[in-house]
């Protein structure tokens, strides 16, 4: 029956967000988010009152009709179409540049490296030169051994296809490829306010809560589809009403949270609405800069890749929530108090996925979304400041640390000898995407991972680390007891 | 049986019967085409989602699928494109909630950019997720009503 599926194949697709199962691991039958990151207030249809359709400009209505070419006004059709099941009640002009996770070529791309060929042949191309999610899989320095280059051969056969389409289409250079677009190296962080239609769990969730950009949690093939349209439908988080917080989130811990556990938390709890956050402001010296960004980065990851959340809002500190603050809340939002014993017991549900013969990691992921400036110098210091103070020379595990090529090389156009060092040490440096090949089945039956990202936890077999462990067990090779 | 009716919203609207084959959970679109899209099977599309013990291994080629919602991965869209291309896609699709994102940009991509139409109906409302039972005829009208049994 099955022609030859790989196993690989069955395990990938069962690791991602929207998997519908509850705190047991079983399949929850009452289990109710959309993914695009609001829950619709249509719960029930009158066909004697049906949804309004939104309404179209003439100059949009000439590209549905045809006047622009075929592949135009299909791609305009989609819009419409799939904004009209969401509430949309107008198309928006979209701005600053698009971000897409169309990118990886396994066959399930296939119609879509189809109908976007299309819109290449008649000549289509994204309103701006856009961004791309991380190229899955990195066989210089990554997947290195004869069989893991088969399992990735097999595994994205269509990969140069994907990435021939993004050069047609305006995709950026692959130095850029990377998840974190809105980094300054990436330099795709459009205004406060502008429309856009990213996907990427995480991106959305950064770009809506830390930019204050406005887009809704576009799957695969709609983003892209907007961005060659220049268009969006608008509704859920790009409307004021769809950015309001269903949940107070109250951060009560007696220190600094662990990020990626309390973002987590969140995400289990809320799966989809967005939160208020409350306790956590006085982590960020009063504002959100390049130095502290990846504290908001791990936790915003985990509560899109635990849960479904396209936005949240901090007190004092992100964009909505300095111009609204608790205005943001509706009416009747419920409230959620996460303290010390709270993220302990969140972080005790992380299952081991290890077989049980299997004690010791074999490789160290840092940086699932991608790495920072910031959080390269603070990996990379503490890492060869370990090793001095230990008189080691080289670290007891492989450690592999995930940027954009562009933020790799700021951190060694500034910092060669710590660079050079962390190479001679045994860290490499790679652009690829941990999930992508961490995931795969071939290797959770051969490589057991550590990593300091929820997310990588929740799609792969990786165990997650507070950073003081995941360093020692970098020098040690050893899990803590 | 009693015929029961039930009112939902026409996502890709048609008339068109058939046999129901249910989902109680959420049913994982990429999950479920593992076969399809990697495996190489052309000629028929076996569930290949372990988790839903309803649907495991059951063909839902040409079947009318019925269930609260789609969940999973992202490229959930993408599958239900590419089984449509094959010819192998339920022909008809029925949830008792309100349409989730993923699918529904494969649905409508799959209408628009294939035209192969996926009939598509929403919002049935939790009653006919308790009414409908595996193998019960099903009835799907243009506007929407869905009659069971």
């Amino acid at each position: 029956m099955t022609k030859g599926t790989p196993d690989y194949a069955r395990y990938a697709e069962r690791q991602s967000d929207m998997l519908g199962l509850g705190p047991d691991g079983k399949p929850d039958p009452n289990y109710d988010a959309t993914a695009i990151g609001v829950t619709p207030t249509l719960t029930a249809y009158d066909p004697s009152k049906p949804p309004p359709q939104m309404k179209l400009t003439q100059e949009e209505q000439d590209i549905l009709d045809g006047k622009k070419g075929k592949a135009h006004a299909k791609v305009m059709r989609t819009l419409v179409d799939h904004g009209n099941l969401f509430g949309a009640t107008k198309l928006v002009d979209l701005g600053g540049a698009p971000h897409t996770s169309f990118f990886t070529g396994t066959p399930a791309m296939s119609p879509l490296i189809e109908l976007f060929t299309e819109c290449a042949d008649e000549g289509l191309k994204a309103y701006a030169p856009y961004t791309v999610n991380p190229r899955p899989h990195d066989l210089y320095n990554v997947e290195t051994s004869p069989d893991e280059q088969i399992m990735i051969f097999e595994g994205y056969p269509l990969q140069l296809e994907v990435d021939h389409l993004h050069v047609r289409l305006g995709g950026r250079n692959l130095d850029t490829r990377s998840c974190m677009c809105y980094l300054p190296e990436v330099g795709n962080a459009p205004k406060k306010g502008t429309f856009v239609a990213w996907a990427e769990s995480s991106a959305i969730n950064a770009g809506n809560s830390i930019l204050g950009i406005r887009t809704n949690r576009n799957s695969c093939g709609m983003d892209l589809m907007c961005a060659l349209a220049g268009k969006a439908p608008y509704f859920g988080l790009m409307t004021d009403e769809g950015r309001k917080a269903k949940w107070l989130i109250e951060v009560k811990t007696s220190g600094e949270p662990d990020w990626g556990v309390l973002g987590g938390a969140i995400g289990e709890k809320c799966v989809e609405d967005p939160p208020f956050i409350v306790g956590i402001d006085k982590y960020f010296d009063g504002k959100i800069t390049p130095q502290n960004v990846h504290k908001l980065k791990a936790m915003g990851a985990a509560t899109a890749s635990n849960g479904a959340i396209g936005l949240y809002h901090v007190e004092n500190l992100t964009p909505d929530a300095l111009d609204k603050g608790r205005d943001l809340l509706v009416k009747d939002y419920q409230t959620y108090v996460i303290d010390d014993a709270e993220i302990e017991r969140v972080r005790s549900t992380y299952p081991n996925l290890w077989p049980e013969n299997v004690k010791k990691p074999n490789r160290a992921y840092i940086g699932c979304p991608h790495n920072t400036y910031q959080e390269m110098m603070n990996w990379g210091t503490g890492i060869l400041d370990a090793l001095k103070a230990r008189g080691q020379e080289k670290i007891a595990l492989p450690t592999h640390m995930f940027s954009a090529t562009v933020v790799r090389d700021h951190v060694f156009m500034e910092h060669p000898v710590m660079m050079r060092d962390l190479k001679k040490a045994g860290v490499t440096f790679t652009n690829t995407c941990v999930v992508c090949f961490s995931g795969l089945k071939g290797y959770s039956d051969t490589e057991f991972g550590v990593t300091n990202s929820n997310k990588t936890r929740k799609y792969s077999n990786s165990i997650y680390l507070k950073d003081d462990d995941l360093l020692e067990v970098i020098m040690t090779g050893e899990l803590p007891t | 049986m009693a015929k029961q009716t039930f009112q939902g919203r026409p996502v890709v609207a048609g008339d068109i019967d058939g046999n129901a084959l249910v989902s109680k959970q959420p049913f994982n679109t990429t999950s479920s085409y593992i076969d399809n899209i990697w495996g190489g099977v052309t000629d028929s599309a076996p569930c290949t989602d372990q988790d839903n013990k309803e649907l495991y291994q059951k063909d839902l080629n040409g079947v009318i699928l019925c269930t609260p919602q789609t969940i999973g991965s992202s490229m959930g869209g993408g599958c239900l494109m590419a089984v449509a291309g094959l010819g192998v896609a339920p022909k008809a699709m029925l949830f008792s909630h309100h349409i989730d994102g993923v699918s529904a940009a494969g649905i409508v991509m799959a209408n628009v950019w294939q035209e192969k139409p996926i009939i598509t109906i929403d919002l049935l409302g939790d009653d006919f997720m308790n009414a409908v039972k595996n193998g019960d005829p099903v009835s799907i009208k243009e506007d929407g009503i869905v009659e069971v049994g």
